[in-house]
């Protein structure tokens, strides 16, 4: 296995700068989406526990249309 | 099994849940193989030298935001034309991992324009209008989110991804349409690609890493916008009752 030379023949800005900005991407938003959830989980279980709602969690449908 | 079942947002939420491991493990599994084909095995270009290992990345992203553009606008036309709520879901669910990928293409290819052209940045067509399938995705975005109504939201959405889609064969083809700085299709549908195999193999590797990420993605985000939507519903039932 060789290794690939890190500098890319001077163009080592340019080609991991790509790759950079492709991971921050990613890690942006999944570490986002994962936030969303979390958060909406809070809200839904602040929610149930104040009063008797319909929750897509306990699979109890009271919405049939498609 | 019946999948009709599965139209209902309620339904789908459990199974989208259960889905999303069987995509998201094994596109880091190809991420990581596509790397490793791109920059230990694949040779470096005698023209370009190391540049053109950006090729790897840019060319997948700018495929997925064209494709991710394309299946927007069809789940949300039959969202809007059969009434479907799960499919316009699906079209909001994947408007921001498309905009992110066309992003991608135009960032990664201004790095890759600066040391090969020159500069980071030209009034070409493809780049153009990639450009601007950019802003129909935030514009999308945007749109979905300043009406508060779902529904409208939708038909509104679904109307602007529609029209939109027009500028997908024009980025396609603008390689060829026009006089371009932007270099031709490595990959033809008909005949031999331009590329030696292992730069191909990456390259097709990492597309398929992408394409397995934005199923993941895109299925965690529908889940919380079916949450979001479930929870709209029973406030307005709520305040309502």
């Amino acid at each position: 296995m060789n290794w690939p030379d890190l500098s890319m023949g001077g163009y080592g800005f340019y080609v991991w700068g790509s790759y950079i900005f492709a991971l921050v991407l990613i890690i942006w938003e999944v570490v986002s989406l994962k936030q969303r959830k979390r958060t909406l989980r809070q809200q839904q279980h602040a929610q149930r526990s104040s009063s008797v709602s319909p929750s897509v969690l306990t699979g109890s449908a009271n919405e049939t249309t498609s | 099994m019946n999948l009709y079942k599965y139209a209902s947002p309620t339904s789908f939420y459990p199974l989208a849940g259960k889905l999303i491991p069987w995509f998201a493990i094994p596109s880091a599994i190809l991420f990581a193989v596509g790397m490793y084909v791109g920059f230990f095995i694949a040779p470096t270009d005698f023209q370009q030298g190391d540049a053109y290992r950006i090729i790897f990345i840019h060319v997948p992203a700018a495929w997925m935001g064209m494709f991710l553009y394309v299946l927007m606008a069809i789940y949300a036309g039959i969202g809007w034309a059969f009434n479907a709520r799960l499919a316009s879901m699906m079209a909001s669910a994947i408007a921001i991992t498309g905009a992110m990928f066309t992003l991608l293409s135009l960032v990664t290819g201004a790095l890759w324009g600066k040391p090969t052209w020159g500069t980071y940045w030209a009034w070409d067509a493809r780049m153009t209008s990639t450009l601007i399938l950019l802003f129909l995705y935030i514009g999308f975005i945007s749109l979905q989110s300043a009406i508060d109504d779902t529904r409208r939201a939708d038909r509104a959405g679904a109307v602007l991804a529609l029209v939109g889609v027009i500028n997908v064969p024009i980025i396609y083809f603008s390689v060829q349409w026009w006089n371009t700085l932007h270099q031709g299709a490595s990959i033809r549908i008909l005949g031999k690609p331009t590329i030696a195999a292992p730069m191909l193999a990456a390259m097709l590797i990492i597309l398929a890493a992408c394409w397995l990420y934005s199923v993941a993605v895109v299925l965690m985000r529908l889940r919380c916008i079916i949450l979001e939507r479930e929870q709209n519903a029973s406030r307005f039932a709520e305040v309502n009752a």
